[in-house]
């Protein structure tokens, strides 16, 4: 397959939303500016972050041994481990999409697959909307919904772990970005 | 930008310059490695972020609290968990709105169920899961999402008024 093809293959969806910005464009001009200029805001309020996630994960290959990962995030971690993905999913900054190559390289260091269905679960659950849900909404409110999300990880990681198989995180190990 | 993107940032800084610190080469390493990673997943993200600027602007907040009034009955929280789950506007635009449902009437199940969905579910970046993760590991995971924030919902609403919460 050459580069291009492999490339459009990759990125598929920029096809789909170009085809879908065509069309509005068409039907709807200003709407179609205005959906173009608010996905522009998003990324580049975030575009900051995504760089930084980006030098973390860099640094997570370089200076994370597969060991210590093995042993804190890995298949005998137990609940220990899972604990741990959550409370990392509740500080996780930007969007989801943004985490998902953090996330890859953890596979591929040895982190249980749980552990990851963990940290995406516990990632809903944002510490820095916290404050502006308690205005709103005051602290019961705040503290079930929150509390309820959290004990949710822990039902969500050993549920995706039986749909999806143990197995189902050594296709990860070694293989992203060990060039 | 808000308080913990900078926070974030910053410890980053300081672990860059830290590493540098320690190795220069391995430093190097590693930012190479990130930058390329990076460039890679560009194209993807700049359509991830394409959509979410159509499905904000499709999926109007005033739309949302529209099919999600009192009138839905027992079906609002699973209405709610599917609006929640498509919407892919800010965490911080999900407040509010459930806010301006509570005060319409609509149950806190609904409300509860659509604040859960809103960051839970995530279907916009579902293409880029599927990407990193699989359409199996991608598509499990969404559905368990939603199930769940029609549960928590539920459950909220049936914890809630035991402590004596109102709005």
């Amino acid at each position: 397959m050459n580069a291009f093809a492999k490339w459009s293959k990759q990125n598929w969806l920029l096809y789909v939303v170009l085809a879908a910005y065509a069309t509005l464009a068409v039907a709807h001009g200003p709407e179609a500016l205005d959906a173009a200029t608010r996905g522009l805001t998003t990324f580049a309020n975030l575009f900051a972050t995504l760089v930084g996630v980006f030098a973390l994960i860099g640094l997570v290959r370089v200076w994370v041994t597969d060991a210590f990962i093995m042993k804190h995030l890995g298949e005998n971690s137990g609940w220990r481990g899972l604990a741990i993905g959550a409370g990392l999913g509740t500080v996780m900054v930007g969007p989801l999409v943004g985490v998902f190559p953090l996330y890859e390289s953890l596979l591929a260091k040895g982190a249980r697959p749980a552990v990851i269905v963990a940290m995406v679960s516990t990632w809903a659950i944002k510490i820095a909307m916290i404050p502006l849900e308690l205005s709103i909404f005051g602290w019961q409110f705040t503290l079930v919904r929150n509390g309820l999300l959290f004990c949710a990880a822990f039902v969500m990681a050993p549920l995706m772990e039986l749909i999806i198989g143990k197995d189902w995180g050594a296709r990860f190990r070694g293989a992203a970005g060990e060039e | 930008m808000g308080i913990t993107d900078f926070i974030f940032l910053g410890v980053m800084l300081g672990l860059v310059v830290y590493s540098a610190i320690k190795s220069g080469a391995k430093t190097k390493k590693a930012l190479t490695v990130g930058a390329k990673q990076f460039w890679n997943v560009l194209p993807f993200f700049v359509a991830i972020f394409g959509l979410i600027g159509l499905l904000e602007v499709l999926l109007t907040p005033k739309q949302v609290g529209a099919w999600l009034g009192p009138q839905q009955g027992l079906l609002a929280p699973f209405y709610a968990a599917v609006v929640g789950g498509i919407s892919a506007g800010p965490p911080a635009a999900a407040f509010p709105l459930g806010k301006y449902l509570l005060v319409q009437h609509a149950g806190v199940a609904a409300v509860g169920a659509m604040l859960i969905s809103w960051t839970a579910v995530a279907t916009a970046t579902l293409p880029a899961e599927i990407r990193f993760f699989g359409a199996k590991f991608a598509l499990s995971r969404w559905a368990l999402a939603f199930v769940i924030s029609i549960v928590i919902g539920l459950l909220m609403a049936w914890i809630l008024p035991l402590m004596g919460w109102s709005l």
